[in-house]
């Protein structure tokens, strides 16, 4: 069904306008904060934005709702197989959902985060950029546009990696991503190519129409392998992770936080739609269940071996990347529906995680594990939060990372593969000994020679609001299950319905 | 033979210089150009597999490679300001003196 709207009656569907909207006017609101000495006024100026886009992503959520199975198609100058479009299902909509509330929170959190930061202005629009770039993926129909925006978070984000500049560390750190990155982005255009060689189109539902289901040739599997490597590299997936734990941790406190929270999963989400669309999951199943395994067991081994604690965290969200895998392997409505949810519920944990690990750095300076031995009474609060977001990580029950764990797990073994589950468990268990291993350090009796109070107030607000998340979606996860299961049912059941409201225009 | 091979065999060699680029050369500004050697396989893959597509040659393919030239370009000229961040901290260009991350 497609039908015209409010929401969709301009060529840009409406939280990607306010995005940009917000990002382009921020560099003017910058220069008239600094000629009127109003020096909040572009933090207000993005936070106003971030909140708008959240409530824009609500009501396109209210529209998509009304009508199960519905999508809206919105395109600049012509009909879609000609021109570049978004098509926006409940599964983008889940997606975009997922970047607004941690995009928000992590706004939020700059406020006080970066406020002795100088070159604030571009920061903002940085962030407003990325965020922009995420929700483009999320809503793309077409795959020209799905790039154009991987590479306008790209590069927002090696920016954002590099931004402190006076120290050594993120520029090595952000010119390591941009090389590594910048391949993936050559091989994606290069499969781009590829399709565009064997469909003669780029938008998703004409190339789902001619290529799904084909006998798999040659160059479908050499396709599939330059996707792969496209996708993978930004999502980190094993062997392609080396920039990773190198970029993350040198990134400020809430750039690591998104970067590690939700950009790495908008290149799983992309992953997971376009293999979707061209590929029947039999074709794909084995090597993403092989991935998985190597994944998650590698990033737990080397989480194990580090002493830095913002490493440690970036080498764990590694490892969740490969439980998102099992989902993707399974090729089932509910397998998927377990990676969305973990996606969603990843987001808060290690956003959480490396939010409070920001607490940390900003009231100390230190990242060391063994010299941070008893900060956690001296921060009681951050450390609370902390804990809830390493125990969620871990999967213990009454968090909601037990909830997609589980989901995940047991659709493992619904498709067939209970290697993967046992595989899954074991990694759980592994990870446990990191994180309790920070958990137990900072509780401890301090012996370093430092002083620490406790973060701001607004810090450490955003903080425990991300931990009372974390605990309800944990107890009470009925909402993101069924907002998660209507995504994932779009992808897998409404194919047919996909392909047929954008083609049977 | 296909009329398409030269050029897909040209696309491979390009991946291949690009990548043996990107691996062997420790110059920051020699690891860029190899990315845009990496690139430009892919433009080149485009506009091969654009021609003689139903007799005349697609105009969807070459405004795709229009626009990546865009894109490749940003994703450059962001590199090149970080080799410039680099070498005034370091005072070299060489990957192998930064090194102070693990590569």
């Amino acid at each position: 069904m497609v039908m015209t709207s409010p929401l969709s009656a301009s060529f840009l569907p409406l939280p990607l306008a306010v995005l940009l909207l917000g990002g382009g006017t921020l560099p003017l609101i910058g220069l008239l904060a600094e000629k009127t000495g109003l020096r909040r006024l572009r933090e207000l100026w993005a936070i106003a934005f971030s909140a708008l886009n959240l409530i824009s992503i609500y009501l396109l959520y209210q529209e998509l709702r009304a009508s199960p199975g519905r999508v809206i198609v919105s395109s600049l100058l012509g009909s879609p197989p000609l021109a570049g479009c978004f098509e926006i299902d409940v599964l983008g909509v889940y997606m975009a959902g997922c970047v607004a509330l941690l995009g928000f929170l992590a706004v939020v959190y700059s406020y006080r985060y970066m406020e002795e930061e100088s070159r604030l202005t571009e920061f903002y629009t940085l962030v407003l950029l990325m965020m922009a770039g995420m929700t483009g993926v999320a809503l793309a129909g077409d795959f020209f546009t799905l790039f154009v925006f991987w590479e306008m978070m790209g590069v927002s984000s090696y920016v954002l990696v590099a931004f402190l500049k006076y120290r050594w560390g993120p520029i090595e750190a952000g010119f390591k991503y941009l090389i590594m990155s910048a391949t993936g982005s050559a091989f994606l255009l290069l499969s781009m190519s590829l399709i565009y060689g064997m469909s003669g189109t780029l938008n998703f539902a004409y190339l789902s129409a001619s290529l799904r289901g084909v006998e798999p040739s040659p160059w479908l599997l050499l396709l599939l392998a330059t996707l792969i490597v496209g996708f993978g590299v930004k999502s980190a997936i094993v062997p392609f992770h080396t920039w990773l734990p190198d970029a993350h941790p040198e990134a400020p406190g809430p750039i690591s936080a998104l970067l590690s929270g939700i950009v790495i999963e908008t290149g799983l989400y992309a992953l997971m739609r376009v293999t979707y669309l061209t590929f029947t999951p039999s074709v794909y199943r084995s090597v993403f269940a092989a991935l998985a395994v190597i994944t998650m067991t590698v990033a737990n081994i080397m989480a194990l071996l580090q002493n830095d604690l913002k490493r440690l965290l970036a080498y764990s969200s590694i490892s969740q990347i490969g439980y998102m895998l099992i989902g993707l392997s399974t090729g089932t409505a509910y397998g998927l529906m377990g990676s969305l949810l973990h996606i969603l519920n990843h987001s808060l944990m290690k956003g959480l995680a490396f939010l409070a690990a920001g607490n940390i750095t900003h009231q100390t300076g230190m990242r060391d594990i063994e010299k941070l031995r008893g900060v956690g009474r001296m921060m009681p609060y951050t450390m609370l939060c902390l804990s809830i977001s390493l125990l969620g990580l871990g999967g213990v029950p009454a968090t909601n990372g037990f909830i997609s764990k589980f989901i995940l797990f047991s659709s493992a073994i619904g498709a067939g593969m209970p290697i993967l589950a046992v595989a899954g468990v074991l990694n759980s268990a592994l990870s446990m000994a990191y994180y309790l291993r920070v958990i137990k350090n900072f509780i401890s009796t301090p012996e370093g020679e430092f002083e620490a109070e406790e973060a701001p107030i607004l810090m450490v607000a955003v903080n425990i609001l991300m931990a009372l998340l974390i605990i309800l979606l944990g107890l009470w996860p009925q909402p993101a299950i069924r907002y998660a299961d209507a995504a994932s049912k779009m992808l897998v059941e409404g194919l047919g319905r996909y392909v047929q409201a954008v083609v049977g225009r | 033979m296909n009329a398409l091979t030269p050029y897909l065999v040209s696309v491979f060699l390009l991946l291949i210089i690009g990548l043996g680029c990107l691996m062997v050369k420790r110059d920051m500004i020699r690891m860029l150009i190899g990315l845009e050697i990496l690139f430009n396989a892919a433009n080149l893959n485009f506009v091969a597999l654009s021609l003689g597509r139903a007799g005349f040659v697609d105009p969807l393919g070459q405004s795709i490679v229009m626009m990546a030239i865009v894109l490749d370009g940003c994703v450059v000229a962001v590199g090149l300001a970080m080799a410039l961040n680099a070498y005034k901290h370091y005072g070299t260009l060489d990957v192998r003196k930064l090194r102070r991350l693990r590569w």
